[in-house]
C-alpha cells in the first residue's frame, strides 16, 4: 500500500516534466525499432526485387534499386527449368513439403507417446532412460552423420526418403518439451477416467492429447521448419535430381547458373516463400516454440 | 512384447520366470540386431549381396565389435530381466512397465539404432583406416595423432586451422549475438502498441533456411553487390573513398589489417597471427544477422516473467534505467544467458552450411571449419575417402564442445541452476 501511494504522489508532483521526455523517448524508440526492422528485412526486399532484374542489372555496379523492366519471365524460367532426371522446381517443392509434413507428423505421434510415458507412467528405469535422452541432446551431429550415412548405405536406404523419415521421426528435444507440458497438466483431470478403469492408452488419447493441442501444434511447427530447412542430411542421402529437396537443389542450381544471380535468387525465394507464409499464419506457434526451447530446454 | 502381454491372464508366480527370460532374450536380440547393422564391415555390392555374405564379412572383420555389443546386451538384458521379475506379481506395476516401454519403443528403437549404434560404430572406426570399400585395419591412435600433425607439419594444418577459425568464430559470434539479442529484447519489452508486430517482423528472416540466407548474402557480398554499395555511400557522406572488397574471397586477417599500417608484416607461415579473415568475418556477420532474432525471442519470453513490481520499487529508490538493467534485468536473465551462450557455442562450433555453400573453406583455409573438413574427408572430396580419420576428428570436436559448454556452465551459473 505504501509503495502504491508513493508512486501516485511522485507522478502527481511532476505533471509537466514527464509527458515531454516520455514522448521523446517513445518516438526515439519507435524510430530505432523501425530502423532495426528495416535492416533485418532489407536483404529479403532487395532479393525479391532482384528476382525481376536481368543478368546484367543484377551484378551491375552501382546497383540500381529497381529493375528497368520487371522481368516476370525469370520466375517462369526457373519454375520450368528441368535439370534432367526429373529435376524440376515443382518436384523439389513437393519433395520438401512431403518430407516436412511426414516427419513433423510422425514426430508429434512418437514424441507425444514417449512424453506420456515419461510424464505419467511409473516404471523401473524411467528416470535412467530420461537422463539418457537428455544426454543424447549434447551429441553434435558431426559425430553421427557420417556413420549414419554408412548405415544407410548398408540398409539400402540411400536416395530414398526413408533415410530422412526414419531417423527424423523422433527427437529428444521435442520429447523433452512435451514431457514438461504433460507434467503441467493437473492430474485430477484424468482421475475420473482412472476410476472408470481407463487404460493408459485411453487416458493418453482421450485426456492428454486433446488438452495438449497447443503444445503438439508448436512441436509440429518447430519440426516442420527444421525438416524444411535441413541441409546436411539430404545433401548426403539424396543423390538423384528427382529426389532432391529444395535446399540441395538450390546449392546445385547456384553452381550451374553461377553468373545468373537473378535465377538463383528466384530459387531462393521459391524456397523461402512457403515457410514465410506459414510463419505469418502461425507466427504465435513459431515464437512459442522458440520460447519453449529457451525456458524449458 | 506380445508374448509378455499374452501371459497376463495366468497366475503371476508361474509366469514370472518366463517373463524374465523372454525380456532378456528380447533385449539381447534387439541390441545384437542393432549391433549387426552397425558392424564395421566393408560395404560394396559383393558384401551386401545377401544376409549370408554380410554375416560372413561380420565374422571376418567385426568380431571384437560384436563382442563388445554382446557384453552390453547381456548386461542390459540382465538388468531388465531382474526388473521384470520383480514387478511381475503386482498387476498394476507389471501393466505400467509393459505400457511404459511400449509407449517408448518407437523412440528407443530409432535412437538406439541411429544414435547409439552409430556412435559405437564411429568410435570403433576412429581407431581404424576405414574407407567403406575395404575391411577396417586397426591403426590405434594414429587418426587422432594425424588430426594434430599440423603443429609439426605446416602443410597439414587444415584441422588445426579449422579449430583456430571456429574459436574466433564462436568467440565473436556468441558475444555479439547474445549482447544484441538482450538489447533488442529489452527495447521491445516495454508496453507499446506494435510490440507483436515488431516481434514478428524481426523474427521473420530467421525462419528461412540457412541455404536461402547464404545465397542471398553471397549475392549481397559480391564485389559489385549492395554491401559494398551501401558502404561506399556511407563513406562518401563522411567524405572518404571506399575501395570495394571481394568479401567472400579476401584472406586478409583482422590483426593483420590492424598492424599493417604500422609497417608490421606477418609472413604466411605465421597464419595463426593474422586473426579471422575478412571472408570469415563476413560469414560471422551473416550468422549473427539470422540468430539474433531467435535468441531475442528467448530473452523476451524470460523478461515477461519478471515481476514489474521489481522495477517500480527500484525506480522509487532512485535507480536509473541503466542501474535497473544492471541490477535487476541481467541477474534475472542469467539462466537464459547461460542457455543462449551454450546453445550459441554448440551451434557455432558445428558451422557447415555457410562454408559448404559460400566459401568451401577458402581463401587460404581461413574459413575452414571442423564440420566441413569431417564432411570433406569422409566423402573424399579431396583425395581418398578417410572415414576413420573423419570419425576421429568428429570425436575431438565433440569433446571440445563438451568441455566448452561445461566451462561456461561453471562460470555463468555460479548461483543459478538451469535444471
Amino acid at each position: 500500500m505504501a509503495v502504491k501511494t508513493e508512486t501516485l504522489k511522485q507522478v502527481g508532483t511532476q505533471p509537466r516534466q514527464k509527458p515531454l521526455s516520455y514522448t521523446v523517448g517513445k518516438i526515439l524508440r519507435y524510430v530505432l525499432l523501425i530502423a532495426i526492422g528495416l535492416i533485418l528485412i532489407m536483404p529479403f526486399i532487395l532479393t525479391a526485387i532482384g528476382t525481376f532484374k536481368t543478368d546484367a542489372e543484377i551484378t551491375a555496379f552501382p546497383p540500381k534499386f529497381l529493375p528497368g523492366i520487371w522481368h516476370v519471365e525469370n520466375w517462369v524460367k526457373v519454375w520450368t527449368t528441368d535439370i534432367g532426371q526429373g529435376g524440376t522446381f515443382p518436384r523439389w517443392l513437393f519433395n520438401t513439403a512431403f518430407l516436412a509434413v511426414t516427419i513433423a507428423t510422425l514426430e508429434v505421434i512418437f514424441c507425444s507417446m514417449a512424453a506420456y510415458a515419461f510424464a505419467r507412467i511409473e516404471f523401473p528405469g524411467r528416470d535412467a532412460v530420461f537422463a539418457f535422452m537428455l544426454g543424447t541432446l549434447m551429441i553434435p551431429s558431426a559425430v553421427t552423420i557420417i556413420p549414419a550415412y554408412v548405415l544407410m548405405t548398408k540398409l539400402h536406404l540411400i536416395n530414398t526418403f526413408w533415410s530422412l523419415i526414419i531417423p527424423g521421426a523422433v527427437n529428444a528435444g521435442s520429447i523433452f518439451i512435451l514431457t514438461q507440458f504433460f507434467k503441467a497438466i493437473p492430474k485430477d483431470l484424468e482421475e475420473a477416467a482412472v476410476i472408470d478403469g481407463a487404460t493408459n492408452m485411453e487416458i493418453y488419447r482421450n485426456v492428454i492429447l486433446p488438452l495438449a493441442r497447443p503444445a503438439l501444434l508448436t512441436v509440429f511447427i518447430l519440426q516442420f521448419q527444421a525438416a524444411w530447412n535441413n541441409f546436411m542430411q539430404p545433401l548426403l542421402y539424396l543423390n538423384t535430381p528427382n529426389k532432391y529437396v529444395l535446399n540441395v537443389a538450390l546449392s546445385i542450381f547456384q553452381q550451374q547458373f553461377k553468373a545468373q544471380w537473378n535465377l538463383t535468387l528466384v530459387g531462393a525465394m521459391v524456397n523461402a516463400i512457403p515457410i514465410l507464409i506459414l510463419f505469418f499464419i502461425f507466427s504465435k506457434y513459431f515464437q512459442e516454440g522458440v520460447a519453449y526451447t529457451g525456458i524449458k530446454g | 512384447m506380445t508374448t509378455i502381454t499374452k501371459m497376463e491372464g495366468k497366475p503371476a508366480q508361474s509366469g514370472r520366470m518366463l517373463a524374465a527370460i523372454v525380456t532378456f532374450l528380447l533385449i539381447f536380440i534387439v541390441l545384437m540386431a542393432i549391433g549387426l547393422m552397425n558392424a564395421p564391415t566393408m560395404g560394396g555390392p559383393k558384401v551386401m549381396a545377401s544376409a549370408a555374405t554380410y554375416l560372413a564379412e561380420v565374422q571376418r572383420t567385426a568380431l571384437p565389435f560384436m563382442g563388445a555389443v554382446a557384453i552390453l546386451a547381456i548386461v542390459l538384458g540382465l538388468v531388465y530381466a531382474r526388473a521384470v521379475y520383480r514387478v511381475w506379481p503386482n498387476h498394476r506395476r507389471r501393466q505400467n512397465m509393459i505400457m511404459g516401454y511400449l509407449f517408448l519403443s518407437p523412440y528407443l528403437l530409432i535412437t538406439l539404432t541411429f544414435t547409439v549404434g552409430v556412435i559405437l560404430f564411429a568410435f570403433y572406426i576412429s581407431f581404424t583406416n576405414y574407407d567403406i570399400f575395404t575391411s577396417p585395419q586397426w591403426t590405434g591412435l594414429s587418426n587422432y595423432a594425424k588430426a594434430f600433425r599440423g603443429f609439426s607439419d605446416p602443410t597439414q594444418k587444415d584441422f588445426i586451422q579449422s579449430l583456430y577459425n571456429v574459436f574466433w568464430y564462436s568467440f565473436i559470434v556468441v558475444t555479439v549475438q547474445t549482447s544484441l539479442a538482450i538489447l533488442l529484447a529489452v527495447l521491445l519489452n516495454t508496453p507499446m502498441k506494435a510490440k507483436q508486430f515488431f516481434r514478428t517482423i524481426f523474427y521473420a528472416p530467421s525462419v528461412t533456411s540457412s541455404v536461402v540466407i547464404t545465397l542471398i548474402f553471397m549475392w549481397l557480398y559480391l564485389k559489385t553487390g549492395f554491401i559494398n554499395f551501401f558502404l561506399a555511400k556511407f563513406f562518401a557522406v563522411l567524405g572518404m573513398h571506399w575501395q570495394n572488397i571481394n568479401w567472400l574471397n579476401d584472406p586478409r586477417g583482422l590483426i593483420q589489417l590492424i598492424v599493417t599500417p604500422f609497417g608490421v608484416h606477418i609472413p604466411s607461415a605465421q597464419w595463426y597471427l593474422k586473426g579471422p579473415s575478412i571472408t570469415w568475418m563476413a560469414v560471422m556477420f551473416q550468422n549473427i544477422f539470422t540468430t539474433v532474432p531467435t535468441f531475442m525471442l528467448m530473452f523476451l519470453a524470460a523478461l515477461q516473467d519478471v515481476n514489474p513490481a521489481l522495477y517500480e520499487a527500484a525506480a522509487i529508490d532512485g535507480a536509473n534505467g541503466w542501474q535497473q538493467f544492471r541490477k535487476i534485468t541481467l541477474p534475472l536473465l542469467r539462466p537464459i544467458i547461460l542457455l543462449v551462450v551454450v546453445l550459441g557455442t554448440i551451434g557455432t562450433f558445428q558451422t557447415f552450411d555457410q562454408v559448404y555453400l559460400a566459401t568451401k573453406g577458402g581463401p587460404l583455409g581461413t574459413s575452414l571449419t571442423p564440420a566441413y573438413i569431417i564432411f570433406r574427408e569422409a566423402l573424399g572430396y579431396q583425395g581418398p575417402i578417410q572415414m576413420g580419420y573423419a570419425a576421429a576428428m568428429a570425436f575431438i570436436l565433440a569433446v571440445l564442445i563438451f568441455i566448452f559448454s561445461y566451462i561456461q556452465r561453471r562460470y555463468i551459473s555460479n548461483e543459478t541452476q538451469l535444471y
